[in-house]
């Protein structure tokens, strides 16, 4: 019996499928019981919650956790699928610490909420950037320029004025 | 300036009648003369003329090309091949060039090495600009010189001449060692060539 399976076992309201990613047991939950799950899945063994990424499908955002266990020298993969209107599912840093960057940067880049994280903001791209770059309908056309002001922070603009020393030759 | 003569204009020189030594440098009073200082200084004396500029230039010409000093800054895997640029393999030292300062006050040369993205584009101007002049810049890589594989991104700035003037662009990704020392060797041709001497044709 593989991880997901013992997963479907012990939580069989909250597991909605269960199947392999690539060679790894991957089980597939509801997003209310993401924290339940990973809490059994960290007493499983998988002490490690090694990636956290999403994936914008257009009509649905998918989140990935991938779990690590050093005692069973196995693989979990869990997914939560969201809404593409309002994608937010709870966050795990009550459980594991290091969840806090790992869900800053999902957040940065797909732009996925994750409510009760202790200080959700960009951690890539600076404060101030217009849209999330991994989702499907970003801006590609419009070049966002960064230069630094008075106090050392950030500013984003669409005016690379002051920074270029020519027509910038962009797409 | 009228001297035995002869009017002495240096806009008018007729630079078809200097020389050029096309012969392979063996020795050191070769690699002297291939400098172009010798070929200069006796053309001046056939003229009866000194010629002070051009003189003066290749004198700080060479003195620039010989201490090139790098500042230490790397962006992306491109200073790793910087790292072993200098190193004991390759050797930059050959060129005058080990002293990497850590203040670009005290630099002479950037390599801007890695890709430049939109975030430390601001940061490679600032460091630029804390540079004294005269300062050169050599672009390593694709991604500093175009953009390379990350054209399209979002995030990294389509070469790095669209923020600082460039010197010398190197292709590859990373470019080998002897790609630097060749890009190097390109840019001391360049510093040697510069100036009025070389404007009027009086440089070699």
């Amino acid at each position: 019996m593989n991880a997901a399976e013992e997963l479907k076992n012990a939580l069989p309201n909250s597991v909605v499928s269960i199947s392999f990613q690539l060679d790894k047991p991957l089980a597939i939950i509801k997003k209310e019981d993401i924290l339940k799950a990973a809490t059994i899945a960290r007493d499983m063994g998988f002490v490690h919650l090694s990636v956290i990424t999403g994936i914008d499908y257009c009509d649905r955002y998918e989140v990935v956790y991938n779990f690590l266990s050093y005692v069973r020298k196995q693989n979990l993969v869990l997914k939560v699928i969201l809404d593409h209107n309002n994608p937010v599912v709870d966050s795990l840093t009550s459980i594991w610490k290091g969840a806090d960057w790992l869900e800053r940067e999902t957040y940065d880049l797909v732009g996925i909420k994750f409510s009760g994280h202790p200080d959700l903001k960009r951690i890539l791209l600076p404060e101030g950037w217009a849209g999330h770059p991994l989702q499907k309908d970003y801006d590609m056309k419009t070049e966002q320029f960064v230069t630094i002001g008075d106090d050392g922070e950030d500013i984003v603009s669409t005016d690379g004025s002051n920074l270029l020393r020519r027509k910038y030759h962009g797409n | 300036m009228e001297k035995g003569g002869i009017r002495l204009d240096p806009v008018t020189i007729d630079t078809t009648k200097i020389k050029t030594i096309k012969r392979r440098p063996v020795t050191a009073i070769d690699k002297l003369e291939d400098t172009g200082m010798i070929s200069t200084i006796l053309a001046a004396r056939e003229r009866e003329g000194l010629i002070l500029f051009s003189t003066i230039d290749q004198v700080f010409n060479w003195a620039r090309l010989s201490s090139l000093w790098p500042v230490t800054s790397g962006l992306a895997c491109c200073a790793i091949e910087m790292m072993a640029t200098a190193m004991a393999h390759h050797d930059i030292a050959r060129f005058g060039m080990e002293i990497f300062r850590a203040s670009p006050r005290q630099a002479d040369l950037m390599f801007v090495a890695g890709t430049v993205t939109k975030r430390m584009a601001p940061r490679v101007k600032k460091l630029y600009e804390m540079m004294a002049e005269p300062k050169w810049v050599i672009a390593v890589g694709a991604c500093a010189s175009t953009g390379g594989p990350y054209h399209e991104s979002y995030s990294v700035l389509k070469g790095v001449d669209n923020i600082i003037p460039v010197d010398v662009y190197v292709p590859g990704c990373p470019p080998r060692p002897e790609a630097f020392l060749y890009a190097v060797i390109q840019l001391r041709e360049k510093i040697k060539n510069e100036g009025y001497g070389a404007k009027w044709g009086l440089n070699k």
